[in-house]
Formats: structure tokens, sequence, C-alpha cells
């Protein structure tokens, strides 16, 4: 009864949703949002606070109307449909447990309410208690549990109902640093066992990379880009999102040459060759990507080898972290982040050397090229 | 939340309960003194020229400032006491236990004690001191009564607000250089000054609307106009001379009313006392030894006179006549049990009908305000606090004006006495309800929501369970009203429902003064037993807060 595939696909077409405080000028809290969630896909929205990711979940899910545009589930179109009538579950990152009632009673709570048989509920809520890790804590009250513990229950009583969409809420922001990686792997694997459609809030990126099939990164109400992480990280469509996803040195350029599907740009005093963006025309300015990792520190600074580009620099700060070490390193009039791992092996240069940055042209990308 | 199928149905249902039974009767009222085949002030313009109305106007605003005065005084001195005196624990108990009689007692309590303690032959005033010429009626006497009576809702009220000012501030005040008076002076009290004057206003209104004790103690030398009112229909048989009474009383109580809002909305933004959590735990040290012993004495004077007064309805009920015959006796009991029972089973029932379905309506309306919105929301929450604010006697005579013929003639009956109770006394459910679900993150309902149930089901599978402190809160104070109320339902008692307050005042006014304290105890013992149940369920509840029997009734 667990496994059968159930999703269903959520839409999500120009939502748009203004709110006006007492006083205060309209709030354009999400703005032309279009969006799919394949069935038993998990998409997060993901964004720093205010971005709007809360909102276009509380529209999903019934709590608040849109203003404008429509949201379906399946082929039905819900976007006036009041929450009881949709067929959610929504883990609240609160938990939101009825503290009134026991661990049971909770989870009994939706089958109750869909006025199932007394024997049918037993054999649901034990199911899924047993599924979440939770066998034995029927008679508990919430305020008896852990965080990990209502959180596990806060699930359980969301998936019991076998609804076609499942709702988080940043659901372990309440959690701490080393519960939250163990539930986020629960969560993901639940999820993944369930097949049930799910649309995931975060401003944790490390976290929406860990559990998500898509990522949907929002900033101010609209939706930035929506890719798997990996598309994510190596071609972002804007700074916003390189800077969000990972951390980045975006260094400022322009176009020195197109040459059938190649264009060459400029990196500090060279010139490299990256493929050919849509639009691009020579002379134009532009931003490149260079992830910390994919920069290497060397002795030499004059030679480069096929393919790369060595700049000197002067080592300004230094930051041991076990298996890596994180430098900073002025190149010009910028400073650079670059990211050192085993360094054990490779060893570690001191503050105030003078090295040689190379970068390795396949590493480069271009601000909003495809990736 | 839009489209919702029940919402609608509810807030125009508590709108219409509302519209009937507490803007009708008021709107007949005012009809009735402004309109005279036609809009005419000559029934306000009569009261002006008649000597005793304005007297009447005149005594009652000053009796109000004076028992505003002396009961806030009171009051802040019975705060100070048990906040800021660091007293052992069982003391602030017993003083809370005896400052709870008279918030609990049938109204005439105090002005029946008072006779007997202070009267003509009164016990302490003339067998104690032999004094002849004390003359306990008139000002005097009503200003004493009253603030006995009503001291505490001022003390009830001050012990929050002093309980909230954090002693981590007087002890930096100290640390300043401060000394104790200056600290006292220039963050204590200031700190407690919108309370301060949110007490007076609440005591004030109080005095304001009391018809009880200027009926027994004010005489004919000092009338006000609660009794002038009662007194002009009863007697006189002038129901518009009544109603433009009830006018007059009206604008004082409404400003009254209006100041007493005004301070406790502005107390939320302006001093910020109430923080969270507070800071390390510190021994007050504002009230220096003599100041400690001096208000103890105050305090324990006024313990002592409030005891004395309660054993001396006590004793006059179990001899044959105090003062005159003290003789034991168990007559005035065996005629309450006797005579008397069918007012004490028709006041109980109408008690027992009152609580549950005041604190149903409670809770709606306490939901409907704090968790929906709807148009109209702020109107109805007016609305529905009219009656509770306004002296009972305007409440009575207006219901006698709007239900005393067709098309809706329930004068006389259980279901005007009930209707009048639950419109008058669910206030504090309301309130209960409020601050229990301003605890209770709306995300609750969500969730409840979330899983497929209607408000309807959600109010009643969550809701419901969550405010249950405050649907017990809403009971207690309903049959405590219910057993003890008079001024607006003495207007509205028939000989087929009669009730235990006013068999009282028939006692009094009958001289049969035991017989009066014979009910008086039995209400009194009903009541306690009450307050003691509900606090005891209250700690099985675990709500702490509204588990005092003192927070059910403050305000």
């Amino acid at each position: 009864m667990m496994t059968a595939e159930r999703g269903k696909r959520l839409t999500l077409e120009h939502v748009s949703k203004r709110f006006q405080r007492e006083g205060q000028a309209a709030v354009e809290a999400v703005n032309d949002v279009s969006l799919t969630v394949e069935p038993g896909e998990l998409v997060t929205l993901l964004g720093p606070s205010g971005c709007g990711k809360t909102t276009t979940l509380r529209m999903v899910a019934g709590f608040e109307q849109p203003d404008a545009g429509r949201i379906s589930i399946g082929d039905d179109d819900v976007t006036t449909l009041m929450v009881y009538r949709r067929s959610i579950g929504f883990v609240f990152q609160n938990y939101a447990l009825f503290p009134h009632l026991t661990v049971f009673e909770n989870v009994a709570y939706g089958l109750r309410v869909r006025r199932l048989s007394e024997s049918a509920i037993r054999a649901r809520v034990r199911q899924v208690l047993e599924l979440v890790g939770l066998p034995g804590y029927e008679r508990r009250f919430p305020n008896q549990l852990s965080g990990g513990e209502q959180q596990r229950v806060a699930v359980a009583r969301a998936v019991v109902v076998e609804p076609q969409l499942l709702l988080f809420d940043e659901p372990l922001s309440n959690l701490d640093a080393k519960l939250r990686v163990q539930m986020r792997a629960e969560l993901s694997r639940l999820q993944r066992q369930l097949a049930i459609t799910t649309v995931y809030v975060t401003h944790d990126q490390e976290e929406a990379m860990a559990i998500s099939d898509r990522i949907a990164v929002m900033h101010r109400g609209a939706l930035a880009q929506l890719g798997t992480a990996e598309e994510l990280y190596r071609a972002p469509r804007s700074a916003f999102v390189a800077q969000f996803i990972g951390r980045v040195n975006l260094v400022e350029s322009r176009v020195l040459g197109i040459t059938g599907g190649r264009m060459a740009v400029a990196l500090w005093d060279s010139s490299l060759g990256v493929p050919a963006g849509a639009g691009y025309a020579v002379g134009q300015r532009l931003s490149l990507v260079l992830r910390p990792e994919s920069l290497t520190l060397v002795t030499d600074s004059t030679k480069a080898g096929e393919g790369e580009v060595v700049v000197p620099g002067v080592v300004r700060n230094r930051t041991f972290l076990g298996e890596k070490v994180e430098y900073a390193v002025e190149v010009g009039a910028a400073v650079l982040q670059i990211v050192s791992y085993d360094p054990t092996r490779r060893g570690v240069i001191d503050v105030g050397a003078r090295v040689g940055v190379a970068c390795d042209a396949a590493a480069v990308r271009v601000l909003g090229a495809a990736p | 939340m839009r489209r919702d199928p029940v919402l609608a149905p509810a807030v125009l249902l508590v709108w219409g309960a509302v519209g009937l039974f507490v803007l009708y009767p008021l709107g007949r009222l005012l009809v009735l003194t402004f309109w005279n085949a036609g809009p005419s002030l000559d029934a306000v313009r009569g009261l002006v020229g008649d000597w005793t109305h304005r007297a009447a106007l005149i005594n009652s605003l000053v009796l109000a400032a004076l028992v505003g005065v002396a009961g806030t005084a009171l009051g802040l001195g019975f705060a100070l006491l048990a906040v800021r005196a660091n007293l052992p624990r069982w003391l602030t108990r017993a003083l809370d236990a005896v400052v709870l009689l008279p918030l609990i007692s049938p109204p005439f309590t105090a002005a029946i004690a008072l006779i007997f303690a202070l009267g003509p032959r009164g016990l302490i005033s003339y067998h104690v001191f032999g004094l002849t010429r004390v003359n306990i009626y008139g000002l005097s006497g009503t200003l004493l009564s009253e603030t006995l009576t009503y001291f505490p809702i001022a003390y009830l009220t001050l012990k929050a607000v002093l309980a909230n000012v954090d002693p981590n501030l007087e002890d930096s005040a100290f640390s300043l250089g401060a000394r104790r008076w200056r600290v006292f002076r220039t963050v204590t009290l200031r700190l407690a000054t919108p309370g301060l004057a949110n007490a007076f206003l609440l005591v004030s209104a109080a005095s304001l609307a009391d018809f009880a004790t200027p009926l027994i103690l004010g005489g004919t030398k000092f009338p006000v106009l609660p009794t002038q009112a009662f007194l002009q229909i009863t007697g006189l048989y002038d129901m518009r001379g009544g109603a433009a009474l009830c006018f007059l009383l009206l604008i004082p109580a409404l400003a009254v009313f209006a100041g007493q809002r005004w301070f406790t909305e502005r107390r939320a933004g302006s001093f910020v006392t109430v923080t969270g959590k507070v800071g390390a735990a510190t021994r007050v040290k504002t009230l220096s030894r003599t100041a400690v012993v001096a208000l103890a004495l105050v305090c324990g004077v006024i313990v002592a006179l409030v005891l004395v007064c309660y054993l001396l309805i006590f004793a006059a009920s179990i001899v044959r006549g105090l003062g005159a015959d003290n003789r034991l006796s168990l007559a005035h009991y065996a005629h309450v049990f006797s005579g008397g029972l069918k007012a004490v089973r028709d006041t109980l029932v109408i008690a027992v009908i009152c609580m549950p379905v005041g604190a149903l309506f409670a809770v709606v309306l306490g939901f409907l305000v704090s968790r929906t919105r709807f148009p109209g929301r702020r109107t109805l929450e007016f609305a529905a606090m009219m009656n509770y604010a306004l002296p009972g006697t305007i409440v009575g005579i207006a219901y006698l004006v709007a239900f005393n013929d067709a098309p809706l003639a329930l004068t006389g009956t259980a279901f005007i006495l009930v209707v009048c109770y639950v419109f008058r006394y669910s206030l504090a459910g309301t309130r209960a309800t409020s601050a229990v679900l301003a605890q209770i993150d709306p995300s609750i309902e969500e969730a409840s929501a979330s899983l497929g149930a209607r408000r309807d089901v959600t109010f009643r599978r969550v809701v419901l369970p969550l405010v249950r402190p405050a649907l017990l809160a809403g009971m207690t104070v309903l049959f405590i009203r219910a057993m003890t109320a008079i001024s607006a339902t003495i207007f509205l008692v028939s000989l087929s429902w009669s009730l235990v307050t006013v068999r009282i005042l028939e006692g009094i006014t009958n001289l049969e003064l035991g017989q009066a304290s014979a009910f008086s105890v039995l209400v009194i013992l009903l009541v306690y037993a009450a307050v003691v149940v509900a606090s005891l369920a209250m700690r099985r509840l675990n709500a702490g807060s509204l588990g005092q029997a003192g927070t059910l009734l403050g305000g």
C-alpha cells in the first residue's frame, strides 16, 4: 500500500501573491512563478528568507490564495480549493503536533477525519509509525518527545493519509546540525519509498542539494533558476544563483573573439577559450564563474600548462579545516577564494607567500551560458 | 481564508444573537428616552428639574471617584504586600483567600455586615466602643462598604502589574545610587502607573454600577443613579423616567469604559515590562522593614474588618436576632430550605443552564475575534462587550423595555434570565479563550486543515479541547455571577422564576436580616465550593496561569 506510485503532477502557472499590511505598501511576495513537479519527484524551493518560498508552498497547500495564476494537482485546478479538500500532507517547521493528543491520536487524526474504521486506523497508524522508526510510541504525548521524535511523528501524520502531495516547510531547521543530516537522509529514503510528489522548502543549500531531484532557487519572489543540483552548480544563470549554490569567485571579463562554437574571453591578462554562449558579441562584458576548488595554487607563477592560465598572487589569509585548507589570495585588486584538499599530502602554504593561481579552462563557466 | 462554508453562518449567528440581545434592547431604551410621538427631550429635561435626580447624578460621580481612589490605594497596599514584601507563601495564599470573599459574595453582604458592625446598635460601634451617634447610612457608609467590596479588583489588577515589574530593574536603579524611596517612586510606581489608572477605572466602574449597596446604605439622603432608576420603575411605574435615568448613567459608564480600554491597549505598547524571561532571580529590596510593617498593619486591619463582617453574617444566620435575641437557632436555615427553597432551586437551575451555553458562546466568540478575519470583526467584539461594560441596571431596564411586551414578551421566564447572564458574563470566558489561543501557534489549526478537517471539525477536535481551561474559567465565572448578580435580573424575575439574591433583598427590606444572612451564607458556600472545584480542575488541566480563581474574576 505504501509503495505504489501514486504521486500526482503539481503545476504552478504564473502564480503571484502580494501582501497588504496595514499602513504599508503592498509587498510582492511571489511574482509570476511557474513550475512543474513531476509525479514522485522531490523539488526543493531554495532561497534566502523573504524570497517567497514559504508563501509559494502555503499557496500550494491552500493556506493562502494566489492573487493571480493557477495551481493544479494532477488534472484538477485547485487554485481556490479549500485546504481540507486537497489531498496534501504538510510538515510544519514547528511540527504543529496537537498537544492534547497522544502520538497515536495525532497520527490517526487525518484518518478519523476521513472516517476510516477503527481497525483500519489502528493498522495504518502502526504501519506508519514503524516506517518512521517510532513503534511503541503510541501513548506518549508530544511534550514527552525529543525534537527528532516530534519530527518523525509530524512526518507520520502527514503521510498516513496517503496524500497526493507532500509539503515540507523547513522541517529540519529546529534540529541540531548532526540530527539534521541524519533526518534529511531518512526523509529522502522515505520520500523515495513512498514516491509521493514532494515540495520541500529550505534556506540551506547543502540540505537542498542532498535530498532534491531538482532545486528551484527563488529570489525576491521570482523563480531564479530550476535544475538539478549539478546543473545549478555547474551552470548558474545569474550571479545570485552562483553565489547561493556553493562558494564562487565571480571575475569580470569581456569577449575577445568568437570563432564557430567557441569564444575567447579575457581572464586577467590572458585569453581563455570557452564554449560560446548565445547572444554574445565581441567586446561585451561578462562574468566568469570560478569555483574555489577548481583553482590551484602553484609555486611557479610563470609556467602555464596547456589550456591553463596562471596569474601571480599573494596569500593573505589561510583557514585550516582538516580535510581542506581555504586560502584568500590577492590577485591584482581582487581577492580570490581557493580551496585545496588533502593538505596532509599537498602541504600548506604560508600567509604572505607569493604564489601562482592556476585556472583550468575546462573549469571556467561563463555566467548564464548553457551547461 | 475565503470560501469557508462554516465561518459565515457562525458569524451571522453570533451577530444575530448580539443584535437581538444587546443592540436591540439598548436601542429600545434610547428610543423610549428620546422619542415620545416624535423626537423629544422631555424625559431628560424632567430629570434635571428634579432635585433628587440631579443629586443622584452628582452623588454617583463623587462616590465612584472616591471609591476608585480608596479602592486603588487599598489594592496597591495589598498588592505591594503580596509581591514586594517577600512574605511566606502560605501568608500570601491566606491573603488571597480572604480578599476573594467580597468578590464572590452576593450583593448586600458587606452592607448588611456593616449594619451589624457599625450600625446604630452595631457590635463594634456600640458594644465595643459605646458610640451611639455613628451614622452608617449615607455617603460614608456607602463609601466604606463599596471600598471593602471592590478593592479586591484593584488588588488583583495591581498584583499582576507589580509582578511583571522585573526586580532587576529596581536593582539596576539601586546600582546607580538611588535609595529605596526614590527607586520605588521612579521605577516601581512609574512602571505601574498605567496599571494604577486601569485599577482606578475598574473600581470606579464597579461603584458606578453598584445598585445593592446604596439601596441598603444610601437611604433617602444619598440617592444615586442606579437606585433612583430602580425606584422610578418599581415604585412609580415610570418607565420613561427610568430609561432617562439610565441614559444619565450611560454617559459616565461609557466614559469610564472607554478610558479603561484606552489604558489597557496602551499598556501593551508603552511600557514593555512583560519580558518573556525574567532576569536572574533577585530578592526584592524596595520595601524597607518599616514600610512592610506599616503596610501589614493597614492590610491587617482591613482583613480583620472583612473577616468580622463575614463572621457577623454567619452569626446572624444562626441566632434568632443578632443583637436583640442572641439564642442559637436554625430557624433561618429552616426557612431557606422550606419557603426559600424554590428561589435556591431556580437560581441553581439557571446557573447550571448558563454555564455550558455561555461558555460555548464565549469560546466561539473568542475564536472568531482572535483567529478569523471577517468584515466587522472589531465591531462585533465591541458590541458583544456592551452588556458586560454597562451597569446592570441599564441592561436590566433595557431588557424590561424590550422584552416586556409582544412580540418578545420574555420577562419573567427562565429564558430571559439565562440570556441576560450569558450576554453579560461570557466576556471572562471570551478573554480567557483569546489568551489561550494566543499561546497556540496557528499552524496547529493549519495542520488539522491540511489533514482534511473542515473549519467546524478543526474547531471541535482541536480548538475546543485546547481551550478547555478557558471553557472552565468561563463556566466558573458564569456560575458565580448567576448565583450572585441582582442589578440587571431584578427587573426580569417573576413569581415563576425567582432568584436567591432577590430573596436576600426582600429579607432586608422586610427587616428579616437573619433570613437574608442565611441565604447569603448558603450562596457564599456554594460559590466558594465552585471556585475550589474549578481551581482543582484547572490544576488537572495544567492551566497554571488561568488556574487562580482571582484571574477568573479580576476585570
